[in-house]
C-alpha cells in the first residue's frame, strides 16, 4: 500500500467512528446513530461491514440488509469479548466436551454431531442485547452500535436436550454453563462462560454448525454454536468447546455484572440513581428495522415507492406491522409475509407509498406482536445504565424530490 | 487415480476450503490522539482492545473515563496500579472527554 493510499483510508475509518458522537448532550433517548458508512476493510468471510474495532472484531450490518427475512452470512454482525481468538480450528480433530454432574462423560466429535444424533432445524433472530444503544441519552458505556448489530438465520444442528440425554443427567442437575474458544490477554480476565438454568432449556435450543446452508463463518462462531431462540445474542455461545453441567450457580461476571437491567417493571434508572437490583436480559422484546428507504435514498415525487423491513419479538409471532408516513400521526397496517420461517424468524413487511409531498418525509415503523406488545416511540424509553434492549419505533428520513 | 483422491479430499473437506488455513484478522490502524499518556494507554488499553473501543464512545465525562478504567480495573483484572489508572483516565478526559468533570 502506498504511503498515501494508507492515510486515505485511516481517515474513512477515522470518518466512520467520529461521527457516531451527535446530540451528546439531550437528555432524552432518540433514534440510533444512522449515518456510519461500511469500512473500507473486509473481515475474512465478510463483506465490508461497519466497522467498530478490529481485536476483538465488532462488525454492524448496514440497514439495507433489512429488507429479507434471512440475512446474507457475509453480511452477519460480528461481536466478540476478547481479544485471541483462535485463529485455525481443525474441523476433523474438533470436539465439544459433556462433562460434570453426567452419567457419561463425553468428547463429540463434529462428524459424530452430524452423524449421530437427530439433525434439526430452526430460523431464528440473532441481536446484540446492546443493538442500537446509541438511542440512550446521555450515553450508555458500550459500543455505540446503531441499529444493524442483529440477523437472522436458518440454524440447523442437534438438540442440546439430545445431548444432555445421552450423557445422562444427573438428579440434582440444575445448571448448564458453556465455555466458548475466545481466551482474553490476562490470566484473571474472566472467561466468556454463560450459564443456563435447566428449567430454561426447551427443544429450540440447538448446538448449531451450520448457518444458513453453509458453516458458520469463523467470526460468527465456527464450528459449533450454541443458538437459543428468542434470546438475546449474549447466551449464544460462539466456538462453543465445553458444557458444564452442575447443581449450583457459579457467579460470572458475563452473567452477574453485563447483560443485566434494572429488575423493576420499565426496567429503567437514571444516571444519578441507579437501581440496585438487576436482573438477566434475555428475551427479546419487539422491534422492527426499516431497511427501504435509508437516508440514503432517492425517492421522487408521485413515485411507488415500496416500504420494507423485517419485525421480531421472541417467538410470540409479529400480529401486525404500522406504517406512517406523516411522522406519526396515522398509521396504516403493512402486508406481512406468510410467516412460514418460523414465529423465532423476522417476519417481512412491505407498505406501499406514494410521497404526495417534496422535501424531508420521515417514514415510521411500528411492530406489534401477538401478546400485544407495541414498539413505543424512541422519546418514551426509559434509560438503563448498559443501554439495553432499545425498541423504539424506527424512523427513516428521505428527501423527497 | 490422483483426480480420485483430489475429489475424496474435497468431498471430505468443509464447505469452504479455506477454514483449512488460518484466518487472518485485518489490523486496522485507528488514529489515535498523541500526547501526555498515550504510553500508559498502549500499555494498559491496547493488551485487550483496540483503540476504535475508546474511539467509538465520543467524548465523555472525566467521570465516566474514570468508571471505564476502573471496570476495566475491576472486572477485567487489568493490572493497573494507582499512578496508571490517573495517567490513562487524564489522557482519556484530555483528548476524549466533552469538558465535565460529572
Amino acid at each position: 500500500m502506498k504511503r498515501r493510499d494508507f492515510f486515505k483510508k485511516t481517515a474513512t475509518i477515522a470518518g466512520a467512528a467520529a461521527l457516531g458522537t451527535s446530540n451528546l448532550n439531550a437528555e432524552t433517548t432518540e433514534q440510533p446513530i444512522d449515518n456510519r458508512k461500511v469500512s473500507p476493510v473486509a473481515f475474512p468471510e465478510k463483506r465490508p461491514l461497519i466497522m467498530y474495532s478490529d481485536r476483538p472484531p465488532l462488525l454492524e450490518t448496514p440497514r439495507d440488509v433489512f429488507t429479507s427475512a434471512l440475512t446474507p452470512n457475509d453480511q452477519f454482525f460480528v461481536r466478540w469479548h476478547m481479544p485471541d481468538i483462535p485463529t485455525h480450528i481443525d474441523p476433523d480433530t474438533f470436539t465439544i466436551s459433556v462433562n460434570g454432574l453426567v452419567n457419561k462423560e463425553m468428547k463429540i466429535s463434529l462428524n459424530e454431531l452430524k452423524t449421530k444424533f437427530e439433525q434439526v432445524e430452526v430460523t431464528a433472530v440473532l441481536q446484540c442485547g446492546g443493538n442500537s444503544r446509541s438511542a440512550f441519552k446521555p450515553i450508555a458505556g458500550g459500543i455505540q452500535w446503531g441499529s444493524g448489530a442483529m440477523g437472522c438465520a436458518t440454524w440447523k444442528g442437534v438438540r442440546l436436550r439430545d445431548i444432555l440425554d445421552q450423557a445422562g443427567l444427573h438428579k440434582d442437575a440444575a445448571w448448564i454453563g458453556f465455555n466458548g474458544s475466545e481466551k482474553a490477554a490476562y490470566y484473571e480476565t474472566p472467561n466468556f462462560v454463560r450459564e443456563l438454568e435447566l428449567s430454561e432449556l426447551d427443544d429450540h435450543v440447538i448446538l448449531a454448525y451450520e448457518m444458513n446452508g453453509e458453516d458458520l463463518p469463523y467470526l460468527n462462531g465456527y464450528p459449533l454454536r450454541l443458538v437459543i431462540p428468542g434470546y438475546y445474542s449474549d447466551s449464544w455461545v460462539k466456538m462453543l468447546s465445553n458444557i458444564t453441567v452442575t447443581n449450583e450457580y457459579k457467579k460470572l461476571f458475563f452473567m452477574d455484572v453485563a447483560y443485566r437491567v434494572p429488575d423493576n417493571e420499565t426496567e429503567s434508572e437514571t444516571p444519578e440513581k441507579r437501581f440496585p437490583k438487576t436482573k438477566p436480559i434475555k428475551k427479546m422484546n419487539v422491534k422492527s428495522v426499516i431497511g427501504y428507504p435509508t437516508r440514503d435514498s432517492v425517492v421522487t415525487y408521485k413515485s411507488h415507492v415500496v416500504v420494507r423491513g423485517v419485525a421480531w419479538d421472541d417467538g410470540h409471532g409479529i400480529q401486525d406491522v404500522m406504517v406512517s408516513t406523516d411522522g406519526g400521526k396515522s398509521w396504516e397496517k403493512a402486508l406481512l409475509d406468510d410467516g412460514k420461517l418460523g414465529r423465532y424468524a423476522y417476519r417481512t413487511f412491505r407498505h406501499a407509498f406514494k410521497p404526495m409531498n417534496l422535501g424531508k418525509t420521515t417514514i415510521m415503523a411500528k411492530a406489534i406482536s401477538k401478546i400485544g406488545e407495541e414498539q413505543p416511540f424512541a422519546k418514551d424509553i426509559k434509560w438503563n445504565h448498559g443501554g439495553y434492549k432499545y425498541n423504539g419505533i424506527d424512523e427513516v428520513t428521505v428527501e423527497v424530490v | 487415480m490422483k483426480k480420485m483422491i483430489l475429489i475424496a479430499a474435497l468431498l471430505a473437506s468443509p464447505l469452504f476450503a479455506q477454514l483449512n488455513e488460518k484466518i487472518e484478522v485485518p489490523y486496522v490502524p485507528f488514529p489515535i490522539k498523541m500526547g501526555k499518556g498515550f504510553e500508559a494507554i498502549q500499555t494498559h488499553c491496547l493488551m485487550c482492545h483496540s483503540f476504535g473501543y475508546i474511539i467509538n464512545q465520543g467524548r465523555q465525562s472525566k467521570k465516566f473515563w474514570h468508571g471505564k478504567v476502573m471496570k476495566m480495573v475491576k472486572h477485567f483484572k487489568a493490572p493497573m496500579d494507582e499512578q496508571a489508572i490517573k495517567e490513562t483516565t487524564d489522557y482519556l478526559f484530555e483528548h476524549y472527554g466533552n469538558g465535565k468533570l460529572k
